[in-house]
C-alpha cells in the first residue's frame, strides 16, 4: 500500500471512530430502553447489536456522567453470579431524551441518505 | 495457580487504581472500585484464575487511565448541579495532578483568583487604613528602570509613590470582580475541556 493510501485509509479510521463516538450516547440509552443492564452487558450490546467496540474501563465513567445528569439510574443488586451487580436503567427524563435524540438522529440520516443515494450507483 | 491467588491479583490491581483515584470523595472510590470488581468478576464468569483475572484486567486498561478517566469524568459530571466559583476551584484543585493541563488550569486559576482576592481586599480596606492600603510603585532611585510594584494592606505606611489614591476603590473592585468572573469561566472552559478531552481518549 502506497504512502497516500496509507494516510487515506488512517483518515478514515478517524472518521469512522470520530462517527461512532457521536453516537455512543445515543446508542448507550437506546440499549437501556427495554430494561436495566448492567455494564457488561451494555458493552456487549453495544458490540453485538451496533458493532461499537469502546475501552472497558471507559463505559461506567461515561454512566456515572449520564446519571450526574438524571437520564440513568443505578442501584447494586445481589445476582445469582455470587458477587453484587450494578444495573442502570432509564430515568423518565432519560426516556425523554431517547425519544428526542431518535428523532434528531432519524432526521439528520435521512438528509444525509438523499445526499449519498447517487453515489451508491457508483459503489456498486 | 488457585482462585485465591486471582481474586489477590485483582485486589492488587483495584488497590493500584485506589492510589490514582485522589480527586474523588469517598463514596465515589468505593462505588468506583466495587463497580470495576464486579466489572472485572462478570467477564471472567466465576472462572478466576491468575491468567482469566490478568486478561479481564488488560482489557479495562492500566490503573493509572482508568483513575484518570474516572476522576475526570466524574468530577465533570459535577458541572450538571454545580457552577459555583468555589465548586470550580475545587474541582480544578481535584483535576490538577492527572495532567499537564489540570495543573496549568490549576496554576492560573489560584493566580486569578488571588490577583482578584487583592484587589478586593484592597478597595474594601482602604476608607480605613488610608495609607496601609493601595498600589505602590517604588524606585531604587539609581536606576529608573528597576521599580517594583505593591498592591494590598500593609503593616506600616509604604514608602513607594501611591499610583492611584482613592481611585484604587472603585478600579480594585471593578479589577477584582471582573478577574474573579474571568478565572471563573476559565475553571468552567478547562473543566468542560478537560471532560472532552477523556472522552476523547476512549
Amino acid at each position: 500500500m502506497s504512502v497516500d493510501r496509507r494516510d487515506m485509509a488512517d483518515e478514515l479510521g478517524k472518521w469512522e471512530v470520530q462517527v461512532r463516538k457521536g453516537g455512543l450516547g445515543l446508542a448507550v440509552l437506546a440499549i437501556l430502553w427495554p430494561g436495566r443492564l448492567y455494564g457488561l452487558e451494555i458493552l456487549r450490546q453495544l458490540e453485538s447489536q451496533a458493532g461499537m467496540s469502546i475501552p472497558e474501563g471507559t463505559i461506567y465513567p461515561l454512566l456515572s456522567r449520564m446519571k450526574a445528569e438524571g437520564l440513568v439510574d443505578a442501584e447494586w443488586v445481589e445476582a445469582d453470579a455470587g458477587h453484587p451487580r450494578k444495573y442502570y436503567r432509564l430515568t423518565d427524563p432519560g426516556r425523554a431524551r431517547v425519544r428526542e435524540m431518535t428523532q434528531s438522529w432519524r432526521a439528520f440520516a435521512q438528509g444525509l441518505e438523499r445526499l449519498l443515494a447517487p453515489i451508491e450507483g457508483d459503489i456498486s | 495457580m488457585s482462585n485465591d491467588a486471582g481474586l489477590a491479583h485483582l485486589d492488587c490491581y483495584l488497590d493500584q487504581v485506589h492510589r490514582h483515584l485522589g480527586g474523588l470523595p469517598d463514596a465515589e472510590v468505593r462505588e468506583t472500585l466495587a463497580e470495576l470488581r464486579s466489572h472485572v468478576l462478570d467477564k471472567v464468569g466465576g472462572d478466576t484464575t491468575p491468567a482469566r483475572i490478568e486478561a479481564a484486567i488488560a482489557e479495562l486498561g492500566s490503573p493509572r487511565e482508568v483513575a484518570r478517566v474516572n476522576v475526570t469524568e466524574r468530577v465533570v459530571a459535577g458541572l450538571e448541579t454545580h457552577r459555583s466559583p468555589l465548586w470550580v476551584l475545587h474541582a480544578i484543585v481535584r483535576l490538577a495532578g492527572l495532567s499537564a493541563y489540570g495543573l496549568f488550569a490549576f496554576l492560573v486559576s489560584v493566580l486569578g483568583y488571588g490577583s482578584a482576592a487583592a484587589f478586593l481586599a484592597t478597595a474594601a480596606v482602604k476608607p480605613f487604613a488610608w495609607r496601609q492600603a493601595g498600589l505602590w510603585v517604588q524606585s531604587d532611585g539609581r536606576n529608573s528602570y528597576v521599580a517594583s510594584l505593591a498592591l494590598g494592606v500593609m503593616d506600616r505606611p509604604h514608602a513607594g509613590r501611591e499610583l492611584l489614591g482613592v481611585w484604587i476603590i472603585p478600579i480594585g473592585l471593578g479589577l477584582g470582580l471582573l478577574l474573579g468572573w474571568l478565572t471563573w469561566r476559565f475553571g468552567l472552559f478547562s473543566l468542560r475541556l478537560m471532560g472532552r478531552r477523556a472522552r476523547r481518549d476512549r
